[in-house]
């Protein structure tokens, strides 16, 4: 082990030291994680909403949905050319980007000399780097989900809960900080605090948008439609009353067709347990042909369209069968993140940039390299493939770890007790002597 | 042909008196058994750490130590090596690998044992709880149904499944080698498995990483529930002992 090794295993020790301190927010995420992670996957077998448990659910279509990402991934080129041909012809402005770099690029363009950018929460933004350069060039970037809004309220560094980011804020934490911020006292009840956004922010979005960002949960490659799923409504206001909605996403959100699309969005739901009161099926910008039959774009809802496909390790990892390439089947449900054993544990002491678990954790290592994969807890994950019986197309995370823990012993970057182990196997042939 | 006994290094180091009782109950069903010694570590641990090359050594090591020694079956009470015997040795050495390996479990439950077992708790009624280790659900032949046609076998004995089992139980956090290095993993994991124990008053693992997991974190949160070896336990019930006590 040398002694960058050694480093980041402190690093990590000390990370989750101070992840138990009382009173400090990572320890109040760290407990709103554990008990958010045992009902989550308690609820996977409650009938509560439908007649079928989710569980149930993910294991009708199975079969089904690792036949459908098996057959992308295996015709990958295809797909995407596929798709990519019939959104230009329903008039989206398609950009395929070979690498994140450009795609940043390519995005940079499209904002022009926009300052402001409205977008929804996005986990394929932050993967392609978009969020960091919107940073870098000084873009303004407002938030609509008010898990998200409130993360940026609370200026929360650390990586926290995808679907509600800002879930482990007390409702008098929130009213503290924006009397704080806004200058405005409120009732410490949530009602409250929903109520000041609808009355003040909503107008915000349904007037002054012009230009937003989201990804797209997936994307059907024969009818070139993106479909979008949410709750509050703030996707359908940033993707309808703006002159420009740019969607960002790698190429594995791409799925055959409309109706497997709309499964993985249903999919994605059941998993998460929460209801998409509002599932958006994007398939162009706004148009009408009312007069004459002259089509013109931008009626109400968006002018413009703007798609970014992204490769960039994604094509990659198929034809050099990198480790990771079975990550590609990933439909993002979330389902490895509840299930884990090191995530629940250790909530966002296991994660990365990209979000908590294991797919934040592997997203890191093709991005940022070994290092960062080990300091994001690489080395937490106990193995037991908790990520690979709950995922609903048979992704095995936990052997994709066991690769990069390898990669990362080799580097000498393994945590030290480990090295002694494996020494003791292989010279006493028993490390417990 | 040697039929052999294979505790695994981890029960051999720290459990002895569990390997005394599991060498009690193979003997008495199979007297062909036997137990050698310096027998080597399978190198589960080091499937998380070593590279392909240094594994390969290991496993090579170990076959030749069986063909030495002439082994032609095994029965072994670790869950690690039964997992890593059954998936790694077949995946490096292909048909080189002519050991049959089988777990304690899988060797209890056949009906012939079973039955000569005859296993009855001479106590009153005991509702326990069984906790499946990663290692045996996660196998190329996963031992689930096993454990439970055991006890449920068992006169007197009532299995009280917990909340998370099977595939979908929750892991102690040992597991990987983390149990030396982050410690924190199984203090919040292992507390868990004890929450789930609503109805059961014994826990019973065929694992011993989660028996060293879970019986440091009863210990430490002062919880009055055991938590036993399963050979341990079925010692106890041959021998008309009370499992719950110490």
């Amino acid at each position: 082990m040398n002694e960058s090794g050694k480093k980041l295993y402190e690093e990590v020790k000390n990370k989750i030291k101070d992840s138990q301190k009382e009173g400090t927010l990572e320890k109040q995420f760290g407990d709103f994680w554990k008990f958010a992670c045992v009902i989550k996957t308690r609820q996977h077998d409650l009938r509560y909403l439908y007649d079928d448990t989710s569980r149930e659910f993910v294991d009708k279509n199975r079969e089904n949905l690792i036949e459908m990402r098996e057959e992308f991934v295996n015709n990958m080129d295809l797909y995407v050319e596929k798709c990519i041909n019939i959104m230009r012809k329903k008039n989206f402005t398609v950009h395929y980007a070979k690498t994140n770099k450009e795609a940043q690029k390519i995005f940079m363009e499209e904002l022009g000399d926009a300052k402001i950018i409205y977008k929804s929460k996005s986990n394929e933004a932050k993967d392609i780097g978009i969020i960091d350069v919107l940073k870098k060039n000084g873009i303004i970037i407002k938030e609509t989900d008010l898990g998200d809004v409130l993360v940026q309220l609370f200026d929360y560094k650390l990586p926290s809960f995808q679907i509600g980011p800002g879930v482990h804020f007390t409702e008098e934490e929130i009213v503290k900080k924006m009397k704080e911020v806004y200058g405005v006292e409120l009732e410490p009840k949530a009602q409250a605090i929903v109520n000041y956004f609808r009355n003040t922010y909503r107008n915000e979005l349904l007037n002054n948008v012009k230009i937003s960002l989201t990804s797209a949960n997936a994307i059907s490659a024969e009818e070139g439609t993106i479909v979008l799923g949410e709750n509050e409504g703030n996707i359908s206001l940033i993707t309808r009353a703006t002159d420009k909605h740019i969607v960002v996403c790698g190429i594995t959100k791409i799925v055959p067709n409309i109706l497997d699309a709309v499964l993985v969005t249903q999919l994605q739901s059941r998993i998460n347990n929460v209801s998409f009161n509002y599932i958006s099926l994007i398939s162009g910008p706004s148009n009408t042909s009312d007069i004459q039959g002259t089509s013109v774009q931008g009626m109400y809802g968006a002018k413009e369209v703007v798609v970014i496909l992204v490769d960039d390790w994604r094509t990659k990892a198929v034809n050099e069968n990198l480790i990771y390439a079975d990550f590609l089947k990933c439909i993002g449900c979330k389902s490895c993140i509840y299930s884990c054993t090191a995530s629940r544990a250790f909530g966002n002491i296991y994660a990365s940039k990209y979000g908590l678990g294991v797919t934040a954790i592997i997203r890191d290592y093709i991005h940022n390299g070994i290092e960062a994969a080990v300091n994001d807890g690489l080395f937490l994950c106990t193995g037991c493939e908790n990520c690979y019986h709950w995922c609903p197309v048979s992704i095995n995370c936990g052997e994709i770890l066991k690769f990069i823990k390898k990669e990362a012993t080799e580097k000498g970057l393994a945590p030290p007790h480990l090295e002694q182990y494996k020494e003791k196997i292989y010279k006493d042939k028993n490390p417990f002597l | 042909m040697t039929k052999l006994i294979y505790l695994g290094c981890l029960s051999n180091a720290r459990y002895q008196e569990t390997c005394k009782n599991a060498i009690k109950i193979i003997k008495f069903l199979d007297q062909k058994y036997t137990v050698l010694e310096d027998v080597p570590c399978c190198g589960a641990l080091s499937y998380h750490i070593g590279n392909d090359k240094e594994l390969n050594n290991h496993v090579e090591f170990v076959n030749n130590w069986f063909e030495l020694n002439n082994i032609s079956e095994i029965v072994t009470t670790c869950a690690g090596c039964y997992n890593y015997l059954t998936k790694y040795y077949t995946q490096f050495l292909g048909q080189d690998f002519k050991v049959k390996v089988k777990h304690f479990l899988q060797f209890l439950a056949e009906p012939d044992n079973l039955s000569k077992l005859d296993l009855k708790h001479s106590g009153k009624k005991l509702k326990v709880s069984y906790h499946d280790a990663c290692h045996l659900r996660n196998a190329v032949v996963p031992i689930i149904e096993e454990p439970r046609r055991i006890l449920n076998s068992i006169e007197n004995i009532e299995l009280k499944e917990m909340e998370n089992i099977k595939t979908n139980s929750i892991c102690c956090g040992a597991g990987g080698g983390v149990y030396s290095i982050f410690k924190e993993n199984s203090d919040y994991n292992s507390k868990l498995i004890f929450d789930q124990l609503n109805r059961g008053k014994i826990l019973l693992t065929a694992c011993p990483f989660c028996f060293t997991a879970l019986t440091r974190i009863r210990e430490e949160n002062q919880l009055k529930k055991p938590v036993k070896k399963i050979e341990d336990f079925i010692v106890n019930i041959i021998e008309g002992v009370d499992p719950l006590s110490e």
